[in-house]
């Protein structure tokens, strides 16, 4: 299949999630947002869909294939992403949800993060770049001073600079606590930067004149550990006089990574000869709190980026599919070959695929339709869906990477043989996908953030709210006529995650941290399970709602319960075993020492 | 420069596929099909806007674009008028008709008196519609209105306005270069859309578009914003003093046959031949 008619996600299924599902219209009620309609939501899809689709992602392969270079200590990116560039600010995704006063158009989360999904699928490391920039000019947005926002935001917003975000250092990555960056206060009102940074993407190119990092560092005489890290904008040129001049920011390497080709991740020094300026964002030390504050919204957008190259992947192998001919149907000794679809392992192949991309897609939606409803929803229930937000995000986050690289795979064993050459596509997706189960914190810091933090937040109240909103799906499941073994599945499912989340709870409380997150890892799966069973089932509803008596919708009703079937079949059940070992705390790799290994 | 823009809603191209010919026969049926802007109307826009506006400042409009769009008034239609309206078009006239009651000989009655009551400079026209493909409702424009018409332009630039241009006309054979002195209708080429292909004597001479792939410009987020406070009138076919009389009539649609998707592989140059010319009979 040509790279130019993959169509990266399904429309309809789009559609469906946001009308259907996730009621995207009801949002134009909240404060804010009042504005907006269904007109301005479907006309801004559209422009960014034909953005992906003609232009973003004909310049797939060619990324993957040229890469950057690290030449006389600056970076030459791909010819092609200033015009990409340009394209995407211009058509309203780098400013689409913030408010007017920064030259936004303040549209729902949910929509922009629907419409956006498009970019990532069609090139990955293009849409990096507004990602990056929007995390950096969103940073200073919320925390920084009026002269900071000017000097530094503004024209981030306005296109004409981009963003990166410095944390990570060769000794700190996890642990940003330990972090060794310095910062000395000068009589000016900037600090002096000094120390060095890895893998930092989009610090160097060529695609604008000059990058901001938002870098954390130690103000000398800090107090040590996380309580003593302040976030700084460390331009790589600065403004002075009217001019741009070199704020001794160097490039020390070009990293070569296995994807995301198009933006470079640079290993960077600031302060080579003591002249790297910073101005601070917010207050002192306050660094990693601000950071925490806008992780949810950081890190749902990996998750976008996980279900985007999942999907993209799913739609290469479906086509493969029902193109390629091999074989006959078993027991069929006629003359002629069959398409592979007939195949009943290339169906499972397919339908799981269809049941992680989609369920990523739903689950996102949900997350994303939390933080719209938190940040401007009617005050009784801004709480609640934070609470939601928070218990949802390292699973948003997780599942769509983690699965999704599975479901990448599963697109490579579509395709055969062919699919293990660079000839196709889903090998170079596959490579693009493994990074989001890395950055942004790894699956396993995930895991321990869901079940040593969120899940026994407030008391267990996010948990009892997630139960509560599954029960409510379960009954309208079942009002619409779903499968009643499918619902029984999903409510049982819940009862035992609740209860082991209770027990695991206590012993937190009783000091036994092994006992409660040895098995994080498991129990984040156990988690995930459950919460993509539960927007499959709602998917289920409301497909039997809309669809039953149209003729033309009959493969999308059918083809959204035999996922929702799948799911919760061949899924579900093994969360009962996952919480056994949650619960008997399975010490096989608990005992294990490093020299068993 | 005031441009008057003409823009059909037709069935999504793209989804031909889907296409069905009702069990008579005589005409194609528009079930479960998306609608979208004729792409070839969405090139014209793209020239309209470029020859009202200045590129070098951020696109800002120093002139004005009109569109005017006839059919049902439902959201389709409603929708690409304010699609045209987000790319930058100021305003939007939908010109209430049924299908079934339009053909090229209506459509130019009624763009006629939509241009005596709006007195443009220049109508700028999509060459055909991707469903009918007739190609004439522009040349027929413009002999009801007496002006020149000028089709398949793939470069336009005018110094003084709009008053006088210079068109050059993609042909088979070449490229016709032609002086008119407006008002005038155009029909525009894809070739329309290329870096360089309008000047307005306003944005500067060496100002280079962005290359577009397939289509015009995108609907931005803003502009779809602002799009949501122009006006779009509406008004039917007896406030423009028009009885629709089909002149056209249609007695038989067919779907194209099924095409075979056997790919066959072959050893050589000399066998390619062979195949093209003995098995496929194309050359
Ligand atoms: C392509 C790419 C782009 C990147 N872009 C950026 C960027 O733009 N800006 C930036 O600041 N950083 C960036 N990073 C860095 C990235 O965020 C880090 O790689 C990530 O945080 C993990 O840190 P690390 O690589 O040091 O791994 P480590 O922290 O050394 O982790 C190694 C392994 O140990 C596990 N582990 C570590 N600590 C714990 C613990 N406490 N408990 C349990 N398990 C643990 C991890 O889960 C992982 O499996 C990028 C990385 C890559 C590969």
């Amino acid at each position: 299949m040509s790279a130019q008619t993959n169509p990266l996600i399904d429309d309809g299924l789009i559609e469906f999630l946001l009308y259907d599902v996730l009621n995207a219209e009801s949002l134009c009620e909240l404060e804010g947002y009042e504005h907006h309609s269904r007109e301005t939501f479907d006309l801004f899809l559209d422009s960014v869909r034909r953005l992906a689709r003609h232009d973003l992602l004909p310049t797939y392969k060619p990324m993957d294939e040229e890469l950057p270079e690290f030449r006389d200590g600056r970076i030459v990116t791909h010819p092609s992403l200033p015009h990409l560039w340009r394209k995407m600010v211009e058509v309203g995704v780098l400013t689409g949800t913030r408010p007017e006063a920064v030259g936004g158009q303040q549209i729902p989360m949910l929509v922009h993060m629907m419409a956006t999904a498009y970019l990532m699928a069609a090139n990955l490391s293009a849409y990096g770049y507004i990602g990056l920039t929007l995390g950096a000019a969103h940073l200073i947005e919320a925390f920084g001073s009026d002269e900071v926002k000017e000097r530094f935001m503004a024209p981030m917003y306005e296109g004409e600079w981009t963003g990166t975000m410095a944390l990570t250092e060769p000794h700190a990555g996890s642990s940003l606590a330990d972090i060794t960056t310095t910062a000395a206060p000068t009589e000016d009102g900037y600090y002096l930067i000094k120390g060095s940074k890895i893998f930092i993407s989009g610090a160097d190119h060529d695609v604008t004149e000059n990058v901001v990092n938002l870098a954390l560092a130690r103000i000398e005489g800090a107090p040590s550990g996380t309580k003593g890290i302040s976030l700084f904008a460390v331009p790589r040129l600065r403004p002075e006089n009217g001019e741009l001049v070199s704020n001794d920011v160097t490039v020390a390497g070009l990293i070569h990574k296995i994807g995301w080709r198009g933006l470079p991740s640079l290993a960077l020094e600031f302060g080579d000869v003591g002249d790297c300026r910073g101005w601070l964002v917010g207050e002192p030390h306050q660094g990693l709190r601000y950071m925490f504050q806008m992780m949810n919204e950081a890190r749902i957008m990996i998750g976008v980026n996980g279900a985007a190259t999942a999907s993209a992947a799913y739609h290469e192998a479906r086509t493969y599919a029902l193109e390629r001919k091999q074989g006959r149907r078993l027991g069929d000794r006629g003359a002629d070959q069959v398409p592979i679809v007939e195949h009943a392992d290339v169906r499972r192949m397919l339908l799981r695929q269809k049941a992680i991309v989609e369920g990523s897609f739903a689950l996102l939606g949900t997350a994303a339709r939390y933080a719209d409803v938190a940040n401007r929803g009617p005050e009784s229930e801004r709480e609640r869906a934070h609470l939601l937000l928070d218990l949802l995000t390292p699973i948003a986050k997780t599942f769509p990477a983690e699965r999704g690289f599975e479901a990448n795979a599963l697109a490579i064993q579509v395709h055969g043989g062919y699919g293990y050459t660079s000839e196709y596509l889903p090998e170079a997706y596959m490579r693009d996908q493994k990074l989001n189960t890395l950055h942004e914190g790894t699956s396993g810091i995930q895991s321990m953030d869901l079940l040593g933090r969120k899940v026994v937040a407030k008391g267990g109240a996010p948990l009892r709210a997630l139960a509560e909103e599954i029960a409510l799906a379960v009954t309208e499941a079942r009002a619409a006529g779903c499968d009643a073994e499918l619902c029984d599945a999903v409510e049982q499912a819940t009862d035992r995650v609740v209860s082991i989340t209770m027990e695991l709870g206590q012993r937190g409380m009783a000091g036994d941290t092994d006992g409660m997150l040895g098995h994080s890892w498991d129990y984040l799966d156990m988690m995930a399970t459950l919460v993509v069973a539960w927007q499959w089932l709602r998917m289920a509803a409301a497909a039997r709602t809309r669809f039953k008596d149209e003729p033309t919708q009959q493969a999308r009703l059918h083809g959204t319960e035999a996922a929702a079937q799948y799911w919760i079949r061949t899924e579900v059940p093994r969360i009962s075993v996952l919480a056994e070992l949650c619960r008997t705390a399975e010490d096989s790799y608990l005992k294990a020492q490093p020299d068993w290994f | 420069m005031k441009i008057l823009v003409s823009i059909k809603r037709v069935a999504d191209p793209d989804n031909a596929s889907k296409l069905k010919v009702s069990s008579d026969g005589t005409a194609v049926t528009s079930e479960g099909l998306e609608w979208k802007m004729n792409p070839f109307d969405d090139w014209s826009l793209e020239a309209a806007l470029r020859l009202t506006e200045n590129a070098a400042e951020k696109n800002a409009r120093v002139g004005e674009v009109v569109l005017v769009s006839i059919g049902p008034n439902d959201e389709h239609t409603q929708r690409i008028i304010r699609e045209g309206l987000a790319k930058g078009a100021e305003r939007g006239i939908l010109v209430e008709a049924d299908d079934a009651n339009l053909d090229s000989n209506v459509v130019s009655q009624i763009l006629k008196a939509v241009v005596d009551k709006e007195n443009p400079d220049l109508v700028v026209m999509g060459k055909q519609a991707a469903d009918g493909d007739s190609n004439v409702a522009g040349t027929k424009l413009a002999a009801r209105l007496g002006w020149p018409i000028i089709n398949y332009a793939m470069k336009i630039s005018t110094n003084d306005d709009g008053k006088t241009l210079e068109v050059k006309r993609e042909l088979d054979t070449g490229v016709a270069t032609v002086k008119v002195t407006g008002p005038a209708v155009i029909t525009t080429s894809d070739r329309i859309l290329q870096p360089e292909s309008v000047k307005n004597g306003i944005t500067p001479a060496d100002h280079q578009y962005a290359k577009l792939e397939v289509g015009g410009r995108y609907a931005s987020l803003k502009g779809i914003m602002q799009a949501k406070k122009k006006p779009i009138d509406q008004m039917s076919l007896g406030d423009l003093g028009i009885e629709a009389k089909v002149a056209l009539k249609y007695t038989k649609f067919e779907l194209p046959p099924a095409r075979s998707g056997d790919t066959t592989f072959v050893e050589s140059v000399e066998d390619l031949v062979d195949k093209l010319h003995n098995t496929a009979k194309v050359i």
